[in-house]
């Protein structure tokens, strides 16, 4: 039997895409053509633009200007570790930068070699990746270095002149999360029942209902159950509804036909199961009222590395699903209140 | 629950699409915002508070978008509060907002909610970022299956609310679908999504903001146009799931309604309430949610949709707007509801206006249909006096 782990390990990846409006898209257009700019509104240069003064709400305008490519730093902090996340490799670090023409700072990487080459005041100048490898995002500027010559950069506060529609209006934003969920008491419990073979629920001792799997809670009665409250459940039970669902597609679906969720009433208790799949029938032949009884994964297949702590009922990769069992139909009349 | 009286001054909302492509989230929120305090003759400045709602942050992957979007709604040095109640949470904000005011706290509040599903996908983040996600169709398809064979509803009565729905929503200039040309036969025709729910019984995907601005009495008396007074509001919830839970006809539902109803005197919400604005994002959610909140009478509510009551120019309209199922911008939709109730009573609804409304009511719902918010509206503090 594998080890039932303590932590559930999750990955959450997905392609957002940023729409990013008529001031984010010039900016951003600007930067692919190596030009940094800012906005002129309420007197003063904001860079990078925003499309609204950040003080009074108001509209910021198109009056966009030149600014940088060198500037001043205010304040950094120093990153002695990067990550695989940062987008350079060596100790770096993250600053104010007052580009010459702006009036505001903005956030970028300074490679300056070494935490002592930093200083209030240090000029910098923007280094940028190759033409061809710009795609209009803030890291087409590689990072900003001090700056061989500190005099003012040339253009710096003239006008840009926007073209009307900007090349880029749009931004991949790839989300890569990994996170870690403590495996509850509760949780644990279920995912031993179901590396065991079994169904077990938890009894609530005031309201007598069973929660499958355990949720170390009545909902109800709102009162903590523990391994006192576990009961054996049978695997086996009557669809009291479902849904054949048809597929949406995004990214990391795997379902491409239509499939049907049930809800099962497990025999001789109160607890339904939701939303589980039935086998070796056309999704359009399910009914409620059928005799169904669990299909286990072999034992030695079992995998409970996907339930999660709020996947009550969840099978894992224990249960391959729910198969009829040839008994004849229960009336579908007596579980129209049995959805839960 | 002593409270001062709440108008609702300003109203505002984006045009809702499959993809406002030419717009950022901080654009869209100001889009609707901005209508808001032209409506209200107001500017930022005016504002003493600002409420976002929007439903789980997962669904555009951007964290904690009220910090983001504070400056961008003119927050800077004010109070920002977020508010989160899954589907319902459009309604929440609304409501949250009309506490700020109505406790004395704050004199003239924002309530914005928003969603712009294109960013990202919805079906993908209801299911935990997993494979096979049933989505809010497949969570609620069972439900809608049991009430049709609890009430012996016909089948078409899900195609008729899908109709009814998208010839209000194409009279509605903001509306995400315009279907002026739908029939039943369409609907009928249209792939099974979620058995027995069809591809036109359910709602959009949309881009979309709403804002509404609050005052008090003084506010409200003094506004160039008429106010909405808010005249109830309730929220209420329930677990998830356990034995003998009731999802088709819920216990927070018919609380939430039985509080609006007692705080202003309602009796028989049929005759006394003139039209209502109801969380439908799959058709058969009409008649179910007009029997949970006791409009109709268990088993009825279907009836009141067979016979054209609930149409535009029917005797208890629902839905003047389109409702969900022409435009639904998730974390928005709660506020359109509450918002298309304040227009009505204040005259301003256009199109879809229904004659000499003074009493709407609003309602939200989300998650395992167990969150509810609600509110009543009136052209008077009295509009049953």
């Amino acid at each position: 039997m594998p080890d039932v782990v303590h932590e559930s390990v999750f990955n959450l990846q997905f392609p957002f895409t940023r729409t990013l409006g008529s001031t984010l898209s010039t900016f951003f257009s600007a930067l692919a053509q190596g030009q940094i700019i800012g906005v002129r509104t309420g007197g003063r240069v904001i860079a990078p633009p925003l499309e609204y003064d950040p003080d009074t709400a108001a509209d910021s305008g198109t009056d966009y200007v030149k600014v940088g490519p060198k500037g001043t730093v205010s304040a950094w902090t120093w990153v002695p570790e990067p990550t695989h996340l940062h987008t350079i490799k060596n100790p770096f670090a993250f600053a104010f930068i007052t580009l010459d023409g702006a009036d505001t700072a903005m956030i970028h990487l300074v490679d300056a070699g070494s935490e002592s080459a930093m200083k209030p005041g240090m000029r910098v100048e923007a280094t940028f990746k190759p033409v061809d490898e710009r795609v209009g995002r803030i890291d087409d500027i590689l990072a900003f270095v001090p700056a061989a010559d500190p005099a003012p950069s040339a253009g710096a506060g003239e006008s840009w002149d926007a073209p009307a529609e900007p090349e880029i209006s749009t931004q991949d934003s790839y989300c890569d999360l990994v996170y870690v969920d403590n495996t509850s008491a509760s949780t644990l419990l279920w995912m031993e029942s179901l590396l065991a073979g079994k169904l077990v629920g938890q009894k609530c001792p005031v309201c007598s209902r069973t929660f499958v799997g355990p949720r170390g809670m009545c909902c109800v009665d709102a009162i903590e159950l523990d391994e006192t409250n576990v009961v054996d459940v049978p695997d086996r039970g009557v669809i009291t509804n479902f849904t054949v669902i048809t597929p949406v597609q995004y990214p990391g679906q795997l379902e491409t036909e239509p499939f049907a969720r049930c809800s099962i009433l497990l025999d001789g208790t109160d607890a339904v199961m939701a939303q589980q799949s039935i086998l070796d029938i056309p999704a359009d032949q399910v009914r409620v009222g059928m005799h169904v009884a669990a299909v286990w994964v072999p034992e030695a297949e079992r995998d409970v590395s996907e339930i999660g702590n709020r996947g009550w009922g969840s099978g894992g990769d224990c249960i391959s699903g729910w198969r009829h069992t040839g008994q004849p139909d229960e009336p579908e009349e007596n579980y129209l209140e049995r959805m839960m | 629950m002593s409270h001062q009286p709440v108008a609702v001054v300003g109203i505002g909302q984006t045009h809702h699409k499959k993809r406002r492509g030419d717009v950022s989230i901080a654009g869209l929120v100001r889009e609707a915002a901005v209508r808001a305090l032209e409506d209200a003759n107001m500017d930022w400045g005016d504002i003493d508070a600002v409420v976002l709602g929007k439903a789980p942050d997962l669904f555009e992957g951007v964290m904690k978008p009220e910090m983001y979007l504070a400056d961008a709604l003119g927050a800077v040095n004010k109070p920002m509060f977020r508010v989160h109640t899954a589907g319902s949470v459009g309604g929440s904000t609304g409501i949250v907002g009309s506490h700020l005011v109505g406790s004395g706290r704050h004199k003239r509040v924002l309530s914005l909610a928003f969603e712009k599903q294109s960013e990202g996908n919805a079906q993908f983040a209801l299911g935990g970022g997993k494979s096979g996600s049933i989505g809010a169709g497949g969570a609620f398809a069972p439900f809608i299956r049991a009430y049709i064979r609890r009430s012996g509803a016909p089948e078409d009565i899900g195609w008729r609310v899908a109709v009814k729905d998208r010839l209000n929503g194409a009279k509605n200039p903001y509306a995400h679908l315009k279907l002026a040309d739908i029939t039943i036969d369409k609907v009928r025709e249209s792939p099974m999504m979620w058995d027995p729910l069809h591809f036109l019984e359910s709602c959009p995907s949309s881009d979309g903001a709403c804002a509404v601005i609050f005052t008090d009495e003084d506010g409200g008396k003094a506004a160039s146009k008429p106010p909405a007074w808010v005249l109830a509001t309730a929220m209420k919830s329930e677990p998830s799931t356990f034995a003998g839970r009731d999802p088709v006809s819920p216990q927070a539902a018919h609380d939430c309604s039985d509080e609006i109803y007692k705080a202003i005197g309602v009796t028989n919400p049929r005759e006394q309430i003139d039209c209502a604005e109801l969380y439908v994002p799959f058709s058969w959610y009409e008649p179910m949610w007009l029997e949970a909140h006791d409009i109709a009478a268990p088993g009825e509510g279907w009836k009141m949709t067979e016979r054209g009551d609930t149409a535009l120019d029917g005797s208890f309209p629902v839905n003047m707007s389109g409702g969900v199922l022409s435009s639904n911008p998730i974390g928005a939709s709660g506020l359109l509801r509450f918002s298309e109730a304040a227009l009505q009573v204040r005259g301003q609804a256009g199109e879809h206006q229904v004659g000499g409304a003074k009493l709407a009511i609003a309602q939200a719902y989300g998650a395992n249909a167990q969150f509810f918010a609600m509110w009543a509206v009136g052209s008077s503090l009295d509009p049953l006096g």
